[in-house]
């Protein structure tokens, strides 16, 4: 099997950047899940979905727009009516999704080499993010587990929170290393790492 | 040093000296001192020059409302201009400039204007360069003329040419309640939304928190109002519900409860530390706002009324509490209020001598009088100031008895060496304008009060025309509890002492003085005098909003703070109505000036992220030319050194017609359809039938608008039963993925398909040529890759070097073709493999300049040609648009204007003078060159050199289309001066039968 390759190869430099007096604000880090799949329901069927996503993953899904679970390995949550993103750090989620999710409960979409994910936790997470998304990262508006879908201008990106300090991003590849390169920008004020 | 500072007392930290530089001479100042202070303290009068007499000025005001003493700080190399010295905080090393002088502040060449006045006054541009004729000259030219110079004359600081090094940023934030402004209304505010538990953002435009506490002089609690403000401020600091927000003006105010301030973040440091930025912009989306913006001190207008050493009371008394600086020695006051008592009081008490003060009341309250005699000096009532003297420094004043509105008696001259002014008090209104009806003008306060609010904000303190602090206290206490939702009344109120003051000013803006020569100035940063605003009424520029455009009054960098309401006033004394019947001005973001570096914050130097596909080092490893086509970046060509791009694209284009070619096409956009209704779906939004495609195969696929004109094209593979890949054009990827979601979700909600963007999953690589088949039996491994196994529109799936890869028999190029899609994470792997495989056929990497050569010589149509106004039949693609079922377009686009036979369509062009032909020349009949046009029958859409054919050529569209082929015809392009016999030919020009994509 090939290596799959990074965007982010030549802007991924590990080791401490920007103003370190007082330490790392925060940590970033790119995930390179196996698996970044869309499960998608036709209207109605959304508890089918979930229970077929929870049968796949042991990932129990609440109701409600941009809820969502994450248990370390593998995560899960809304972004659009209907849409679930599942994401596993090993190969071969799609094909167990698509073995549980019939076509008459829904769609299931491969999107693992499309998009790329990036964590960045740390005390100064949601300070950073507040830079370059227009959304309320507070945990009373942004509860663990929960997603969200939006916008750095062109670049649209999910993003999920999978800790108190702590949120992963999924941001369209061919944007990732642009992406990227302006987080570090937004990080530098407050010392970022590099995993 | 002429020792203005005092012996004690002021919040400065007189054990910390800070050095700085203005206008190249070295100061002193302190910790706390602000450019103004410091530089008063130093003795300091003359600040700048006015903006069109050149007049010498100095400061009136002490926080963001100075009109005059503006500088540019210089820093890193670059120019901040246009900074009021009162909000500029010294740090060591701090190098400032004065502005608008030459050669220097003290001795003005430009100080000739002043002579000349009466023909600079208002409508001065209008009258002079809207149309008289001098001589050979109509007015525009002579304005051509006249501007540069007026330019050198007139004006406020440069700005630098040098890239400013500093950085900026954005943020975001949302609170529950948003305080904007740190005086005592808005600290109890925020402190009692805070205790409600709710999220609280507290602004606060100055460095310090307390807002007028730190200079009032009065009492709370017990103890002076400036610590009573130091620890509610560190109450709130503490609080984890709380950010306070120094050195951060909010300055507009928008839909939704949404605000922009600008955060002053490094700008006042000796050292910025690393990666901070300078300034921040926040955009702060607030359930509720308490708005607690304070009031700003108005002048009186009166003849020579901006001699240096003529401020505002307030100001005055805040240089002396705050800062320890006394502005003059022997200080008179001029009042219509009772406000101008205080700051007599604090001034005696700080050390200086009260000469006078002249009220043009002939009563005052108790409270002022006793505040009077604790000033000293002669107390004037019924008596204004008619007259200044001095240069550049003031040395006296004269005054007059005032009765009736008018000065009456013989003048009486005071030396004196500073006048502290107070026309009265304006509510600072600008954010609660921006987001409620209109000001309303109250009679007993003589000044605008805060509109109906129009989004969700609340006032409280001077902002809403309170005009004592127990009142302010109370109204923040209940703004705050309010924003919150809170009942409760946890707070305990703290005692006032302060002295009881009448609030009411009495309705005097102007002292007029009949036959006066000096000026009497009420816009002093546009210098705008109380004539120009009569000039203004006498040629009928009589409503508020005439008034300001005529003079410009209120239209400089401090938007009228000090000057509006004066103005208003004076229009409505000559015209003898009420000041409302004038009108009010609304005011427009931004409060106060911000930097556009701010606004364009991490967006600077990069405007836009760059889009890469997964081979994109590859390329640039390899040579390539990057050519960005939206927000892609794609190789133009692989130039070899000494190469021209006409040689390299040319070398390109014919190695693949005689061997084989790799090109990335990962950048078109690929949609995955899918759903039981995917294939129906398809049938709507294609002209041409996907239905019947069989899965493992794939078919070209024509979209209209609904208006009938050609909207993009691309192939579709089935890959199963309910699951397709469609492609799209690189610059159409979004624009077809909106179309095609507004229709499942507006128009056929009904049928169950899922669209998802898949452009980034997958890497796509197209090998072209007589020998591509060859490349690929040597890198595919998996599947057979023959005739049979990949017939033409084919999909087999397989592996390269370990990679699975789909592979797909189509072509663009004309030639036997195969487009490789592969998970983009092997997209460099995949790609590299077959460019082995293909080195013993010679293989090239081609650019897009190739690729378009390749697609011109077949005739094949793109963005150039499907440009939103060709149909179908204009482009030879009418077999396309099916007869046995309805699409989208299908209706409109048998419209008699869609099907006349004149419209321009697609056809060849060959040069006949064998020179390069120009995308977007026209095409006539009739010879044209530099003596003469023929008319233009079209335009050619896209050229090149045809390796195939060894001519330049092109692709047009022309009226009459094919019925023109081997007619002979010209080329016009006169921008460029490109004229030149053409024959026109069929779009085919090369292998017309198709004979080589069977290979």
């Amino acid at each position: 099997m090939a290596e799959r390759e990074s965007p982010l190869v030549p802007v991924y430099r590990p080791g401490s950047h920007g103003n370190f007096a007082a330490g790392a604000g925060v940590r970033l880090l790119e995930t390179r899940p196996g698996s970044i799949v869309q499960a998608a329901a036709w209207p109605g069927e959304e508890r089918r979905l979930a229970a077929a996503i929870a049968a796949v993953t042991g990932l129990a899904l609440p109701e409600g727009p941009g809820a969502g679970a994450a248990d370390g390995r593998r995560a899960a949550f809304g972004f659009a009516p209907g849409r679930v993103l599942v994401v596993d750090q090993q190969d071969g989620l799609a094909a167990m999704l698509s073995g549980a999710i019939a076509s008459d409960i829904g769609t299931v979409t491969d999107l693992s080499h499309g998009r790329t994910a990036i964590r960045i936790s740390g005390d100064k997470a949601e300070w950073v993010l507040s830079k370059l998304f227009a959304i309320d990262f507070a945990p009373a508006a942004f509860p663990s587990g929960a997603g969200r879908a939006t916008l750095h201008h062109d670049v649209s990106a999910l993003i999920q929170r999978t800790g108190e300090r702590q949120f992963d991003l999924y941001v369209f590849r061919s944007f990732a290393r642009s992406f990227w390169t302006m987080l570090c920008h937004a990080a530098a004020e407050v010392g970022y790492e590099v995993a | 040093m002429s020792g203005r500072r005092t012996e004690t007392g002021g919040r400065i930290d007189r054990l910390r000296t800070i050095r700085f530089t203005f206008d190249g001479k070295a100061y002193t100042g302190h910790a706390g001192d602000t450019l103004a202070s410091a530089l008063l303290a130093a003795g300091v009068t003359l600040f700048g020059r006015s903006f069109k007499y050149h007049r010498p000025r100095g400061l009136v005001a002490a926080g963001v409302d100075e009109p005059n003493a503006l500088v540019t700080v210089l820093r890193d190399g670059t120019r901040e201009p246009n900074v009021p010295a009162t909000q500029v905080e010294i740090f060591d090393g701090l190098v400032a400039e004065s502005q608008n002088r030459f050669p220097s502040l003290s001795f003005d060449l430009g100080a000739v204007n002043g002579l000349g006045g009466r023909f600079f006054g208002a409508g001065f541009y209008y009258k002079t360069f809207m149309g008289p004729v001098i001589g050979p000259l109509k007015g525009t030219r002579v304005w051509m003329l006249c501007e540069w110079f007026i330019r050198r004359a007139a004006g406020l600081g440069r700005a630098g040419r040098a890239a400013d090094p500093a950085t900026y940023e954005r943020v975001n934030a949302f609170c529950d309640v948003l305080v904007v402004g740190s005086g005592l209304a808005g600290l109890v505010a925020a402190r009692a939304a805070a205790l409600e538990g709710k999220r609280v953002i507290l602004a606060e435009a100055d460095a310090t928190m307390g807002g007028s506490a730190n200079w009032s002089g009065e009492r709370i609690g017990g103890r002076p109002a400036d610590e009573w403000a130091e620890d509610t401020t560190a109450e709130l600091a503490a609080m984890d519900n709380v950010r306070l927000l120094p050195r951060t003006t909010v300055w507009g105010y928008y839909d939704g409860n949404t605000l922009a301030a600008t955060e002053r973040v490094s700008g006042h440091k000796a050292q910025a530390a690393k990666a901070e930025p300078r300034h921040r912009t926040w955009t702060i989306r607030a359930g509720t706002v308490v708005l607690a913006t304070g009031a700003l001190e108005r002048p009186i207008v009166f003849p020579g009324n901006d001699r240096p050493g003529v401020m505002l009371a307030g100001a005055a008394e805040r240089y002396a509490n705050e800062f320890g600086v006394l502005p003059g020695r022997r200080i008179a006051l001029f009042a219509n209020n009772d406000g101008a008592y205080r700051a007599a009081a604090a001034l005696a008490a700080a050390g200086a001598g009260i000469a006078a003060i002249v009220d043009v009341r002939p009563a005052i309250s108790e409270g002022a009088r006793m505040l009077a005699g604790m000033a000293g000096g002669e107390l004037l009532l019924g008596h204004a100031v008619t007259g200044t003297q001095g240069g550049t420094a003031l040395s006296g004043i004269s005054v007059r008895r005032f009765d009736a509105g008018r000065p009456t008696g013989e003048a009486r001259a005071l030396p004196v060496d500073c006048l502290a002014v107070s026309g009265g008090w304006s509510p600072v209104i600008h954010l609660a304008s921006q987001a409620g009806q209109k000001p309303v003008w109250s009679d007993e306060r003589q000044a605008f009060l805060p509109p109906e609010p129009t989004q969700n904000w609340l006032g409280a303190g001077a902002f809403t025309g309170a005009a004592i602090t127990a009142e302010a206290l109370a109204q923040g206490r209940a703004a705050g509890l309010k924003a919150a939702g809170g009942k409760a009344d946890r707070t305990k109120q703290p005692e006032v002492e302060a002295p009881t003051l009448d609030p009411a000013p009495a309705p005097v803006f102007e002292i007029a003085v009949p036959d006066g020569r000096e000026k009497a100035f009420v816009d002093f940063q546009h210098d705008v005098t109380a004539d120009d605003v009569r000039l203004a009424r006498r040629e009928g520029f009589v409503s508020v909003e005439h008034m300001k455009r005529y003079t410009t009054l209120g239209m400089a960098t401090d938007q009228g703070k000090t000057s509006n309401v004066p103005g208003l006033a004076i229009m409505a004394a000559e015209r003898g109505v009420p000041i409302p019947e004038v009108g009010t001005t609304r005011f427009r973001a931004p409060y106060a000036s911000v930097s556009l570096g701010s606004i364009a914050a991490e967006r600077h130097g990069d405007l836009r992220p760059a889009r890469l596909t997964p081979m994109h080092d590859w390329h640039v490893e390899h040579g390539a030319v990057m050519q960005a086509a939206g927000l892609w970046f794609r190789p133009q060509i692989y130039g070899l050194p000494g190469e021209t791009v006409e040689q390299a694209y040319v070398r390109e284009a014919r190695t693949v017609r005689a061997g084989a070619g790799i090109v990335d096409v990962s950048t078109l956009g690929k949609i995955a359809v899918q759903g039981p209704d995917a294939a129906a779906f398809l049938d709507r939004v294609y002209t041409n039938t996907f239905s019947t495609l069989p899965v493992g195969k794939a078919r070209y696929g024509l979209m209209l608008r609904e208006d009938g004109f050609v909207f993009d094209d691309g192939t579709t593979w089935r890959l199963g039963e309910n699951d397709f890949l469609m492609t799209t054009t690189t610059a159409n990827a979004a624009r077809v993925m909106q179309h095609l979601e507004y229709f499942l979700d507006v128009v056929w909600p009904d049928l169950r398909v899922h669209l998802t963007s898949v452009t980034d999953e997958w890497a796509g690589a197209a090998v072209a040529g007589p020998d591509a088949r060859k490349v690929l039996e040597r890198a595919v491994t998996g599947t057979a890759v023959d005739d049979a196994a990949l017939p033409f529109m084919g999909i087999v799936r397989g592996e390269v070097d370990g990679a699975p890869v789909m592979v797909c028999r189509l072509s663009f190029s004309g030639e036997l073709a195969y487009e490789v899609y592969c998970g983009a994470g092997h997209g460099t792997h995949v790609w590299e493999a077959l460019v082995e495989a293909g080195e013993p056929f010679g293989i090239v990497p081609y650019g897009l300049e190739a690729l378009g050569t390749l697609r011109i010589e077949k005739g094949h149509v793109t963005g150039s040609e499907i440009d939103g106004r060709t149909t179908a039949r204009d482009l030879h693609l009418d077999g396309l648009l099916s007869k046995k079922k309805p699409f989208i377009g299908s209706a409109m686009a048998n419209r008699e204007g869609l099907a006349d036979p004149d419209r321009l369509s697609l056809v060849g062009v060959v040069s006949l003078d064998g020179r390069p032909l120009n995308g977007g020349a026209h095409v006539t009949l009739a010879q044209s060159g530099p003596g003469g046009l023929g008319e233009s029958i079209g335009h050619l859409t896209a050229v090149c050199y045809s390796p195939a054919l060894q001519k330049y050529v092109a692709l047009a569209l022309l009226r009459g289309g094919s019925a023109l082929h081997g007619t002979r015809a010209f080329v016009s392009d006169p921008m460029r001066g490109r004229f030149g016999p053409v024959e026109i030919v069929s779009h085919h020009f090369f292998d017309p039968e198709g004979s080589r994509l069977h290979g």
